[in-house]
């Protein structure tokens, strides 16, 4: 793949601090359009690759390149730009408490753009109305269902229209049934040419619609990268185990 | 001997602890000029917004409070004042004890108290529970300069209001003392406001300004660097209740100096 073709990669990212699990060597990339899901078992190091990739988090060792610049050096201005055009969508969402729904997803084009604010509303009524969140624009995070909170802070990570979006196990605890709107739009997104986008979760299944490429990490290292064919039908023993929920397998159980 | 040792070797951790922190506070306000340049990538609607619903908590809504206040402090003056001094000719100085009394310190002073209880706990705890909650690392996260855009509106909030209040502080207490005055010595209004006005100077106005400033800038700042620090739920409030305490020390520290500086 040539490297004009790639928006991520990591090499041989190690990461050893306290704060996330760390990680032994990571090595991957990401194309433009790409759709990848990472899973994995609980302190794989999955939790720890959207903030390293976010700039929240430093690697030890090895680079994590963005559009072929590494982000370890970026300035400040330069990780300010990087963060525009990066989607982040938070494990627990991180909407803003004191703003209301439409407040919160308007909130980076208030910040960032030159549009009017009549034009960031058109903005956001359009993302409103594809996220089925027209009852809940005037309400606070805190009135807001588990799904409506995950709606309101996916929108809010579009808004920008971002090259690469990270969201970071965004279904877990969901309900199943309203969590359909959301994997509506994020299918309807990841086909979108040129949107890159790289899922954390413990339920890769649910990804399936909207999945290019799936990567399991274990204790800090990738143990499975393939196709949505090959996770589909792997014997990868990791894989297997994982799939199976068992304690029977090379992962050790906590 | 040892007793001696470890107190000394306490007060020293002491020391050495307070100017690790005074090194810490300046480091975040650093941090707060360093933001600034991101000010040229930012549009100042999304600063104004929040500037607006500052001013209304920190300004307007601490009107009610700040009147009675105002109004007990103004009395008290004015009923000592009656009660201790000769009151012939109490008429010719009574604008000028209130002036010194009332303009130049228990009006800052008391107004900044006030806004420091309500609004600067307010901030501390504010910005330790979004913290808590990941909301500061998502403003990050949208590339969104959380110092900026959460120290910056309050600084221009709280100036505003505390200006403002320092005035109506003033006016009430000059006004509601002058009625109390009236049930034990009677002051013709046109004297009273004459020797108000006498005993006004240009310092007067000015020191005013420079307080509201100061304090305006010193209550926002100290409680968003606490607000900041917690690490957890659980230092919330020992960090809300470090803001309020260091936040009142220097103000008290803030007020002698300018007054030192003004008028010695």
């Amino acid at each position: 793949m040539e490297t004009t073709d790639i928006i991520l990669r990591l090499e041989n990212v190690v990461y050893d601090a306290d704060e996330f699990a760390p990680l032994t060597g990571i090595t991957f990339e990401l194309a433009w359009g790409e759709d990848l899901v990472v899973f994995g078992p609980e302190d794989s190091g999955l939790n720890t690759l959207c903030p390293l990739i976010a700039g929240l988090a430093l690697p030890a060792a090895g680079e994590i390149y963005f559009k072929s610049a590494p982000i370890k050096g970026f300035d400040y201005f330069q990780m300010h730009r990087y963060r525009k055009e990066l989607g982040y969508l938070q494990r627990d969402y991180g909407l803003i408490s004191n703003m209301s729904a439409e407040q919160n997803i308007r909130l980076p084009l208030q910040y960032h753009s030159t549009l009017s604010s009549a034009e960031t509303r058109a903005v956001a009524d359009r993302l409103i109305d594809a996220l089925n969140l027209e009852g809940c624009r005037a309400r606070r995070p805190i009135n807001l269902t588990m799904s409506e909170t995950l709606r309101t802070a996916f929108a809010r990570s579009l808004i920008l229209e971002p090259d690469l979006l990270l969201v970071e196990h965004a279904l877990e605890g969901q309900c199943l049934i309203n969590s359909q709107t959301f994997l509506r739009e994020l299918e309807r997104w990841a086909d979108r040419p040129g949107c890159s986008l790289m899922m954390t979760t413990y339920e890769p299944d649910r990804f399936l619609v909207c999945a290019d490429r799936f990567m399991m990490l274990y204790d800090g290292r990738i143990v499975f990268e393939g196709t949505r064919e090959e996770y589909l039908h792997t014997d990868n023993p990791f894989v297997r185990q994982y799939k199976l929920a068992s304690v029977d397998g090379p992962m050790r159980i906590l | 001997m040892s007793g001696t040792i470890i107190i000394i070797r306490g007060l020293l951790g002491k020391c050495f602890g307070s100017f690790e922190g005074v090194r810490k506070f300046f480091a975040f306000v650093r941090s707060i000029f360093v933001s600034f340049r991101s000010l040229r990538y930012l549009r100042l609607r999304s600063l104004v917004a929040i500037a607006v619903n500052q001013t209304r908590f920190t300004g307007y809504d601490a009107l009610p409070i700040i009147v009675v206040i105002s109004l007990i402090l103004g009395a008290t003056v004015i009923i000592q004042a009656t009660q201790n001094f000769p009151k012939f000719g109490i008429e010719g100085f009574i604008g000028n004890l209130l002036v010194i009394i009332i303009a130049r310190e228990l009006g800052p002073l008391a107004t900044a108290m006030v806004v420091m209880s309500r609004s600067g706990s307010a901030i501390a705890t504010e910005i330790a529970t979004q913290k808590q909650g990941r909301e500061i690392q998502s403003l990050e996260l949208m590339g969104i300069d959380s110092r900026l855009y959460i120290v910056i509106p309050r600084i221009a909030a709280s100036i505003a209001s505390i200006l403002s209040l320092i005035i109506i502080f003033d006016i009430v207490a000059f006004f509601g003392g002058y009625l109390i005055s009236l049930s034990t010595v009677f002051i013709p209004i046109d004297i009273f406001l004459q020797t108000l006005l006498d005993s006004m100077s240009a310092d007067d106005l000015i020191i005013t300004l420079v307080k509201s400033v100061v304090y305006g800038t010193t209550i926002p700042l100290v409680c968003c660097y606490y607000g900041f620090m917690p690490r957890s739920k659980f230092e919330i409030p020992i960090y809300v209740s470090r803001a309020v305490m260091r936040t009142l020390l220097i103000l008290f520290v803030v007020n002698a100096l300018i007054s030192a500086l003004f008028y010695l």
